[in-house]
């Protein structure tokens, strides 16, 4: 497994944090208010939840995060990288270096598994080589080498989310942003996901989960950001999940 | 090897589009055929009546028919002041007798035979001078200096004609171009249509793409190659259809149009190249505007 996700030493300063957010504020066009003074620094290596109720700022926090949206005031730095100054020809390669997975998946039906991780690569530029080098070492990694032929439909819940999970590595991201992954399926399956999570942190990998789920945050108990309201109400490391909201 | 590699991608996806949206692509390949088709027509018309009006401008621009009984002194000076004109190229004396033999030429190449009427009167063609001009639009010049002249007893020029067929040219140049015009508009919406659905039915993978990291390359190009198939298919099949019906429609373009075998042969390339060009520029443009429109907005 080490060999598939490189340890990572990446950013030029190895202290400086990999995600951080100063003063950041998010304002919609009809004045909706969805983060305001927003301050976050996480680390290389960090496995950190971002917690809060529904319309609290999760998904815009994520959005800001992978550049779909721009704050309109502060500053977001992501792998080193100004995304405010960031030119719009650069975002593809600042999404190389995040991986993401929703709690819908969003895996393309009419491809079998082992094609929905190679379209990330195709769509990528990857030579044929490179992608079928990649796709088996991926499946072997989050277990899915035997059903690599199925089509999303055939599968499990957590089987689709593992597919998501490799297709989210295929080019080996510094950060890996899981946004209510275990929002669809069983507490059994949750941590199975859970548990490919933390071995894909382990090797270095920075992990941010948005989560509802009060007893995996609980039982992990690792920094929790909470969200409410737009602003950030806590941020704790080896926290639980508190009702504060 | 990165480029050919993002080509291979974009041909093979465009493909893949084209026949997964199959109705869609080819209702706006059957416009775009149904367009050039027209287009086609309208330029074989046109261009064989520009040959038509060049070989009346080779023919002789302007006749001065002569008095009877002219000498030969005063038809020199008549020839040598004609020469002198503005516009004038070359001046050729008709004498009756090769006025007479041309006529039964004409009559021999149409198959039938001159009728005379009775030998012992016989019919007596006019003398006449024909001349040739560098500029057509110098004939009523010319024709009005010899109006007036006394060895001159008639003035034949053929701006008349000149004139009809150039106004026949332009409003069929005009009523087709907008008729084409009006069609390229409908055949433009139609592949507009075609990509917008193609984008819409690819939502998901368009934003797997972006999440992804792929580059906007990646994820426009596909669909404007797909345009681009629609524009270059129709094109091929209107070029099958204009090569099919080229047999029937070349001896009249010699014939009607004067225009020259050689020149007919070759007349067809141009017209592929034409409607090759035509189809894959619309195809372009067309995909081109709906991957603006659609994809415009893309993060």
């Amino acid at each position: 497994m080490t060999s598939l996700l490189r340890r990572r030493a990446r950013t030029a300063d190895p202290d400086a944090p990999v995600i951080s957010m100063v003063d950041v504020g998010m304002t919609y066009p009809n004045g909706k208010v969805a983060l305001a003074d927003v301050n976050v620094s996480i680390s290389s290596g960090d496995f950190v939840f971002l917690v809060g109720p529904s319309g609290a700022g999760k998904s815009t926090f994520i959005r800001l995060l992978i550049r779909e949206q721009l704050p309109t005031a502060g500053e977001v730095r992501v792998a080193g990288r100004d995304l405010l100054r960031m030119r719009r020809r650069h975002v593809p390669a600042l999404r190389r270096r995040i991986g993401i997975v929703f709690q819908d998946f969003r895996l393309l039906p009419n491809k079998t598994v082992a094609e929905n991780v190679a379209f990330a690569l195709e769509v990528t530029g990857a030579t044929g080589i490179q992608v079928r080098q990649r796709v088996p070492q991926l499946l072997n990694l989050v277990g899915l080498h035997e059903h690599a032929h199925h089509l999303p439909t055939q599968l499990s819940g957590g089987e689709q989310q593992r597919t998501a999970i490799a297709r989210a590595l295929v080019h080996d991201p510094a950060i890996l942003i899981a946004d209510e992954p275990t929002g669809n399926l069983d507490p059994v399956t949750s941590w199975e996901i859970i548990q490919l999570l933390i071995q894909i942190n382990q090797l270095g990998t920075t992990v941010l989960m948005a989560t509802h789920n009060q007893e995996i945050v609980n039982a992990m108990r690792r920094r929790v950001l909470a969200l409410e309201g737009g602003h950030l109400v806590r941020d704790e490391a080896a926290a639980a999940y508190e009702r504060e909201y | 090897m990165s480029f050919l590699r993002f080509i291979g991608f974009s041909v093979v996806r465009a493909w893949q589009g084209f026949w997964r949206n199959a109705m869609m692509s080819l209702a706006a390949t059957a416009t775009v055929v149904l367009m050039l088709v027209l287009l086609a027509g309208l330029f074989i018309v046109i261009a064989g009546l520009n040959a038509g009006l060049e070989f009346i401008e080779s023919k002789v621009a302007v006749t001065a028919r002569l008095v009877d009984n002219l000498s030969d002194a005063p038809r020199e000076r008549l020839i040598d002041e004609v020469e002198a004109l503005p516009g004038v190229a070359s001046v050729a004396y008709v004498s009756p007798a090769r006025a007479m033999q041309r006529l039964e030429d004409s009559y021999r190449e149409i198959g039938r035979e001159l009728d005379l009427g009775d030998p012992d009167s016989p019919i007596t063609l006019f003398a006449s001078l024909e001349i040739s001009l560098t500029d057509p639009d110098a004939s009523g010049d010319v024709g009005r200096a010899l109006a007036g002249h006394d060895d001159v007893e008639r003035v034949l020029t053929k701006q008349a004609e000149y004139d009809t067929l150039l106004g026949v040219i332009n409003v069929i140049r005009t009523v087709g171009l907008v008729g084409i015009g009006l069609v390229g508009l409908t055949v433009l919406f139609m592949i507009i249509n075609t990509i917008r659905i193609a984008v819409y039915s690819r939502a998901n993978e368009i934003e797997i793409m972006r999440l992804v990291g792929a580059s906007d390359s990646f994820i426009r190009w596909p669909f404007i190659l797909e345009g681009v198939l629609c524009g270059i298919i129709g094109a091929l099949i209107a070029i099958v259809l204009v090569a099919a019906i080229w047999d029937p429609i070349q001896p009249a373009m010699v014939t009607v149009f004067q225009m020259p075998t050689a020149v007919s042969t070759q007349f067809l390339t141009t017209v592929s190249l034409l409607l090759f060009a035509v189809g894959l520029g619309i195809g372009a443009i067309g995909s081109w505007i709906s991957v603006r429109s659609y994809l415009g907005a893309g993060r």
